[in-house]
């Protein structure tokens, strides 16, 4: 969130006690500056959704012992010693990662703005190849150790499935076609920006990858999707070609996987990669705050579409940055290089 | 009777299939006998799991798709026989 360093009041003192004019005009001036800013501010909108506090996160990692039933047995809950199982401890440490994220870059205090209990159930299932949301938590396999090892190796797993739970507490874009394609951009997008994040990165540092590290050594790929190039991310004999398009023109249609999610989720995708790399930086700042802005500002609806997303994000970043500001400027650019027009 | 079973979704979103014939598949010929696709039609709630797997089974021309939360009985241990057998 934004702070200004001195608080109005103490200005105002400056102002009523002192008589060097120097000092005074100086007050005054910052003065004028800050309430100019919130007043801009005010027009805006609010800063973020957030609630101005520091939160804590609320973290319960369960273990399902193998078995295909949830939520499992409490092995780990906040504040409490690791459990001496590094898949468990691992799930309990990218929680902390993902809220640490949301609450100190957009002021999100957890999934659903209000400090919700972050679960996490892990060894799902045997031989598992899978991560999701359910609705109410997130749930990871061991992976069969071959094609894919543990899906709480990565941090960026954990950040897409918590990712789920703000959308659905926020746009709640539904899970079909172009919105659910949106709704799994969202996970990607900000599955590697908390990624990011916690490395330090900028957007030319980081490697825009969503699932590295997730593949057995023999498998030919170097992730599931590349939200830099879709398409590119593995090429495996057996698994097959990353399916992702990129452009619009390549949009995939199809009955399977909910009207492919997880394929045209490459278009929006590679949008936010081509705006966060034409503003440089860490991508949170200014790409992710813009997505941000319009996936939780109360904008979108359940059936919103890539056009109408797009849209909503040259708003917002108008509303943020400015009309004809290099980031509004940037953002209708990025949509339009994907075929999308906003 | 043919049997096809498409797996698609996932947090991989890779796409994994499978098929077999009860003619040289006496396993998979008692799991068709317990398998009622109009009922699992009807039972399907419908619910989209982000993230879950989706089933897309063909039984000599009958198809059904469904969730991995409406995968149970039968039908989960014909789609398990036909992908990974």
């Amino acid at each position: 969130m934004r702070c200004t360093i001195v608080p109005p009041h103490m200005l105002e003192r400056v102002l009523e006690g002192s008589a060097d004019p120097e000092l005074r005009a100086l007050a005054l001036r910052t003065l004028r500056l800050d309430a100019a800013t919130r007043t801009e501010r005010r027009l805006a909108g609010p800063v973020t959704q957030g609630n101005g506090r520091r939160d804590e996160p609320w973290r319960t990692v369960k273990d399902a012992m193998h078995l295909e039933e949830l939520p499992g047995k409490t092995v780990r809950s906040e504040g409490q010693d690791p459990t001496g199982d590094p898949v468990a401890d691992r799930a309990y440490d990218w929680l902390g990662a993902t809220f640490r994220f949301f609450e100190d870059v957009y002021d999100r205090d957890s999934i659903n703005n209000a400090g919700m209990e972050m679960v996490s159930t892990v060894h799902f299932g045997r031989e598992y190849d899978n991560a999701f949301w359910d609705g109410a938590q997130m749930v990871y396999g061991d992976g069969d150790g071959r094609l894919f090892l543990s899906f709480t190796g990565p941090l960026d797993v954990t950040a897409h499935e918590l990712t789920h739970g703000v959308t659905q507490y926020t746009a709640d874009l539904a899970y079909y076609g172009q919105p659910g394609a949106l709704n799994e951009s969202m996970s990607d997008v900000f599955g590697s920006l908390v990624k990011q994040h916690h490395l330090g990165q900028t957007a030319d540092e980081a490697d825009w990858l969503i699932g590295a590290g997730l593949f057995g050594p023999a498998v030919r790929g170097e992730a599931l999707r590349s939200l830099k190039e879709p398409g590119t991310a593995y090429d495996d004999p057996e698994l097959g070609r990353d399916p992702q398009p990129g452009h619009m023109d390549d949009y995939v249609r199809t009955h399977h996987d909910n009207g492919g999610v997880h394929i045209n989720s490459g278009i929006p995708n590679r949008a936010f990669h081509l705006l966060a790399a034409e503003l440089g930086g860490h991508a949170w700042e200014r790409a992710g705050l813009i997505w941000f802005d319009a996936l939780t500002g109360g904008a979108l609806y359940p059936d919103t579409d890539f056009r109408g997303f797009a849209a909503e994000t040259v708003r917002r970043a108008a509303a943020r940055f400015g009309e004809g500001s290099a980031e509004h400027g940037a953002v209708a650019y990025a949509w339009t290089a994907v075929g999308v027009a906003p | 009777m043919k049997v096809t079973v498409v797996r698609t979704g996932g947090f991989a979103g890779i796409k994994r299939k499978g098929r077999s014939d009860t003619a040289d598949d006496p396993v998979l010929r008692s799991l068709v006998a317990r398998v009622d696709l109009a009922a699992v039609r009807g039972r399907a709630s419908g619910r989209r799991v982000p993230d879950q797997f989706s089933y897309a089974i063909d039984i000599d021309g009958e198809a059904v798709t469904v969730g991995e939360s409406d995968l149970t009985g039968a039908l989960r241990e014909l789609v398990h026989h036909v992908l990974d057998g």
